[in-house]
């Protein structure tokens, strides 16, 4: 057992034979270049010129007078392609390309982590394959004229359930004929060691930013610091920084879709058991036989049957709070910070605002909490409109 | 003594090949299925039975195609225990390896698993999702008891890894045939040849070569180097053209059998 590999209890390498050599050098790599003071000169000047951090923390006036306490927001929404996922995707490929490899492939369930790799290609002139669900292909059709914009191909997927837990299974099965030549991106905190690692590297931008920007409005660390969990890779960089200030709650906000005592929700940790699936062990949400469920939110981007597997363990050691959030909550949700603060959320992040207004309601006016902002709304009005006509959603 | 090094031992002592098949339990139903194990009786050296996952990772269309119909009909590894128990009962003695995925395992218990295996008669397990970072739980689970053991898989790019999988390797040691999945008819691996005698060179356990393999002459160049070959999509492409009728699959493996050994 790599025990490097494991965060408690999970984590691990779950893989074809065909592929650890792979992992093993990607391991190598990346453990050299985050030590590497040009690779992360050259990493921040990307994330500054290109992407255009640091994002702002934003106290948002109105909703903290309404709901009694500080509300900050931690504005991913403002990057470069519209949420936290290029912050990750320049790091991988920065590293793909200090590893000499001119291709990249990339999983995607709503499209926003297939448009910031495709974006990246293009940037870095590297040829990029991305993997979609036939079902998210169809109705996510911006993102995919997007990314072919980008040059990038895109595969439509058809087995299983055609969405982001088969396009996932598609890149790792391409990935293991290919991984001589190609570097597989993965998008969430998720797969096998050293991928939610790499992750959270990558990531932890977003509280390092929010911690330094919150001690100079505040003078003092928040109380409260909440995200929405898919597969958990913006919540995992919102809470990187914190995780050793025991005095600062850390909460994930999980998708209930329609509601946890259905079968449609994407709650892994409130309603999954540990299973090992895409190369890594955590909490899924599996049937008697040990089968992948499928998952179902409102919210293409939390619409996983797992989540990643430090999230496991800070669930399991008490560490972060995990919470559900249906989507009538999260629409509700949307709504409210789209007319008090004029933002547009994307709904993934509707999620934590939801629950953000009720963790409020138990804090006092001197208090105060920062929200992940993960993305934008533009790439949901469809789906919002849908649901605003009472047309349930196109998921 | 397991049925498998039992059967490799006889194979050796007679310079015969092995042969090999890979089914995925429950397709179309478990009763088809017994039907296509028994009629391979004295001809087939091992039965790979799949059990179907949602999620199988290490193969290509065939079997992930498989994989999902056989769940559909309700196919699970508990009747997968039930079709071997009623297998043994009527006095089948082939070897028989259980071909999952770890999810599956770790969902029915590790320890409830390798007992069931013990009792039902699963000579062998092949897990691909399981390198051998991760067996350590499986292996002490299996530790004790030879009725069940643990089949270890290579790849072309396992090179300097090639020593420690060998260490532990028990009955055959699975040779992966080219990158990627199951199932790419015959699109080997451009070094197959100097990969399989590395490994040939080091194991103390047969050589089986599998993926993409579907006649006898695919496996020609190298069958001075392996001593067997594994057939999987191919054999169920070959029993879904037939309306699964057994009787082709006993022609099928006569043949591929009396070939490999230059018949």
């Amino acid at each position: 057992m790599n025990k490097k590999a494991y965060y408690g209890e999970y984590g691990g390498q779950f893989v074809a034979e065909s592929l650890m050599n792979s992992l093993n050098e990607i391991d190598e790599a990346f453990e050299a270049a985050i030590k590497d003071p040009e690779f992360i000169k050259e990493y921040h000047y990307y994330l500054r010129q290109y992407v255009g951090r640091e994002t702002p923390l934003y106290l948002a006036g109105r909703l903290s007078e309404k709901y009694g306490t500080k509300i900050y927001l931690k504005r991913e929404d403002l990057n470069h392609t519209g949420a936290h996922k290029i912050n990750n995707v320049l790091g991988q490929i920065l590293l793909a390309r200090r590893m000499g490899k001119t291709k990249v492939i990339a999983e995607t369930g709503a499209g926003q982590h297939g448009v910031a790799t495709a974006t990246g290609a293009a940037l870095f002139n590297m040829e990029c394959t991305v993997y979609m669900g036939k079902e998210d292909v169809e109705r996510q059709a911006l993102n995919v004229m997007r990314m072919e914009m980008l040059g990038a191909k895109v595969v439509s997927v058809e087995s299983g359930s055609n969405t982001l837990k088969d396009a996932t299974n598609e890149a790792i099965r391409t990935w293991a004929k290919t991984a001589e030549d190609t570097f597989y991106i993965i998008g969430s905190a998720i797969g096998p060691y050293p991928y939610p690692k790499m992750v959270k590297e990558f990531q932890a931008c977003i509280s390092r930013e929010a911690k330094k920007q919150h001690l100079e409005a505040e003078g003092r660390l928040p109380d409260v610091v909440m995200a929405c969990v898919g597969g958990g890779s913006n919540s995992i960089g919102m809470f990187a920084d914190f995780i050793d200030d025991k005095e600062v709650e850390l909460i994930g906000v999980e998708a209930a879709g329609k509601g946890i005592d259905t079968d449609e929700h994407a709650a892994s940790m409130a309603k999954g058991r540990p299973g090992v699936l895409h190369g890594t062990r955590s909490y899924l949400l599996q049937d008697d036989d040990g089968n992948i469920q499928l998952a179902h939110s409102i919210s293409a981007g939390l619409d996983y049957p797992g989540v990643g597997p430090e999230h496991a363990y800070l669930h399991d050691s008490g560490r972060a709070k995990y919470v559900p959030i249906t989507d009538e909550e999260a629409m509700d949700a949307l709504m409210e910070l789209t007319q008090m603060e004029g933002i547009i959320p994307a709904i993934e992040s509707a999620h934590a605002m939801a629950y953000a207004f009720k963790k409020a309601k138990e804090m006092t006016k001197d208090q105060s909490m920062i929200v992940c902002l993960s993305g934008r709304g533009d790439k949901d009005v469809n789906t919002i409109a849908a649901y605003l006509r009472g047309e349930g959603y196109l998921n | 003594m397991n049925r498998i090094e039992k059967r490799m031992n006889e194979l050796k002592s007679n310079n015969e090949k092995a042969f090999v098949t890979y089914y995925t339990a429950g397709l179309p139903d478990m009763e088809t299925t017994r039907k296509i194990i028994d009629a391979q009786q004295g001809v087939t050296d091992v039965i790979e039975l799949g059990i179907p996952f949602s999620d199988p990772t290490a193969d290509g269309p065939v079997i992930q195609q498989a994989s999902y119909e056989a769940i559909q009909g309700g196919a699970s590894l508990k009747k997968t225990f039930i079709l071997m128990d009623d297998i043994r009962k009527s006095g089948n003695e082939q070897p028989i390896v259980f071909m999952m995925y770890y999810n599956t395992i770790v969902n029915y218990g590790l320890d409830a698993f390798v007992g069931k295996c013990r009792e039902t008669g699963v000579d062998g397990l092949i897990v691909p999702d399981l390198p051998i970072e991760e067996q350590e739980a499986i292996r002490e689970a299996l530790k004790g008891d030879d009725s069940t053991i643990l089949i270890e898989l290579v790849s072309p790019v396992s090179k300097k890894r090639i020593p420690e999988i060998l260490k532990g390797a028990r009955g055959f040691v699975y040779c992966v045939s080219s990158m990627g999945v199951t199932g790419q008819a015959a699109d080997f691996h451009k070094e197959v040849v100097s990969y399989l005698s590395e490994v040939k060179s080091q194991s103390p356990v047969p050589v089986m070569m599998g993926f993409g393999i579907r006649e006898a002459a695919d496996v020609k160049p190298m069958k001075d180097i392996i001593d067997g070959a594994i057939v999987g999509s191919h054999f169920i492409n070959i029993m879904r053209e037939n309306n699964f009728d057994p009787n082709a699959a006993k022609e099928y493996v006569t043949k591929f059998k009396k070939e490999l050994n230059g018949v």
